[in-house]
């Protein structure tokens, strides 16, 4: 069978019964959104600096929501994958995909709490949100499954200090997009995701058939 | 005929050497005891075997069978937040086996009580037992065990030597590691003794 349900149903009760899930962790993030423009600027509306705070914002959150995440351990997960028989290759893919199952939506409710709290119009399309919010969560997750996957960190500070630079860059391209940009600029940001995407899937499937031989 | 075959293995962590230059044979329908004692590489050996282990091969040959070994170690494999069931279902694949014949092994094993709990909330012997009582249901070529008496109670130690006695008859292979032999077979079983490498 192509589509592994065991794989993502387990991705899912383990979300479900996790204590720093994202489930509960968007409501936190959803107060930090609301408080942060308080502070910093005293006020509600944000205008001509909505960018640099979209973008701290932004960074805040996605790397506050990856890094209470639980950590892959290596070692456990091999032991794991060898007890069942599940390819690593299958694991990383259908891990990817329940993440985003999880994640997507978190992006979409956080991204409306985030125009809602600070009374600021998002000026792209509908589509183009979604396309880039979809861009944005997959990239984000396969670094995070790949950077635990084939690292032994466990320690969730060194995670957390490791990753931000990365969600940093995925979010400077992430915040034009829903700023309303030129709309030939936003394809070459999409474009931009889809080489990332591919990329990072690509060096993971070769690393994975590789690590088999 | 052999499923296994290393001529020179030598296994360590970083730059500390566990196992040096040992030549092992693991055949087919044949059970193994690997003895030793405290740090002679039982533990590393058996990882080794059953394609867990994680440090550096230094200069081994090794030809090997690809079969599906399981590894029931002394570290929790199954899924801690998920329930017996669930873990069976996972581990499983849910599609090659019925919830039925799952039930029926899991109360062989005296943890069908517990089938809905989740395996944080288990004692280590009951985690033992749903192990074991999930290699019954995958049904391995080869099942490895370490210190397969460690938290087993007589009752526990009974369920095991009854498992062992089911997969030989069934010709499969088992290999388990502890200090010193232990009076689980019935049957004949070979010994590797890491005490003198």
């Amino acid at each position: 069978m192509f589509i592994k349900n065991f794989l993502i149903r387990k991705e899912l009760l383990s979300e479900y019964r996790n204590n720093t899930s994202l489930f509960l962790i968007t409501p936190t993030m959803a107060v930090l959104v609301l408080v942060f423009p308080i502070l910093s600027e005293n006020r509600f509306v944000v205008d001509d600096d909505f960018f640099i705070i979209n973008q701290l914002l932004f960074l805040i959150i996605f790397t506050t929501l990856f890094s209470i995440r639980n950590p892959l351990n290596q070692n456990k997960l091999i032991r794991e994958l060898n007890f069942g028989n599940i390819h690593r290759s299958y694991f990383f893919r259908f891990k990817t995909l329940s993440e985003f199952i999880i994640f997507f939506p978190q992006a979409l409710i956080l991204l409306a709490l985030f125009s809602l709290f600070t009374n600021t119009e998002i000026k792209s399309s509908l589509f183009y949100i979604i396309i880039s919010v979809i861009f944005f969560s997959i990239n984000s997750i396969m670094v995070n499954v790949v950077f635990q996957m084939f690292t032994s960190f466990s320690n969730r500070f060194v995670q957390f200090i490791l990753m931000v630079p990365v969600f940093m860059s995925l979010s400077f391209f992430v915040a034009p997009i829903w700023l309303g940009i030129n709309p030939n600029l936003t394809n070459i940001y999409l474009l931009m995701y889809l080489g990332i995407s591919i990329l990072i899937s690509s060096y993971t499937s070769w690393f994975l058939q590789k690590d088999l031989k | 005929m052999y499923y296994l075959k290393v001529k020179n293995l030598t296994l360590g962590y970083g730059n500390d050497i566990v196992i040096k230059n040992l030549n092992l044979s693991l055949k087919f329908n044949t059970n193994y005891q690997i003895i030793g004692r405290n740090g002679a590489g039982k533990s590393t050996l058996l990882d080794f075997i059953s394609n867990n282990f994680q440090g550096n091969f230094f200069d081994s040959r090794i030809e090997v069978e690809r079969i599906r070994i399981l590894q029931i170690s002394n570290k929790v494999t199954l899924i801690e937040n998920l329930s017996l069931m669930e873990n069976c279902y996972y581990f499983t694949h849910e599609d090659s086996i019925s919830k039925e014949s799952i039930s029926l092994i899991l109360e062989e094993y005296e943890v069908h009580h517990f089938k809905d709990e989740l395996i944080q909330n288990f004692s280590s012997g009951m985690v033992k037992r749903s192990e074991l009582a999930l290699a019954q249901i995958i049904n391995p070529e080869i099942l490895c065990i370490d210190e397969p008496v460690n938290y087993l109670d007589n009752e526990g130690i009974e369920i095991l030597k009854k498992l062992l006695k089911k997969r030989t008859d069934n010709k499969k292979s088992n290999i388990l590691s502890s200090q010193e032999s232990l009076d689980v077979f019935e049957d004949k079983y070979e010994i590797i003794d890491l005490n003198v490498y």
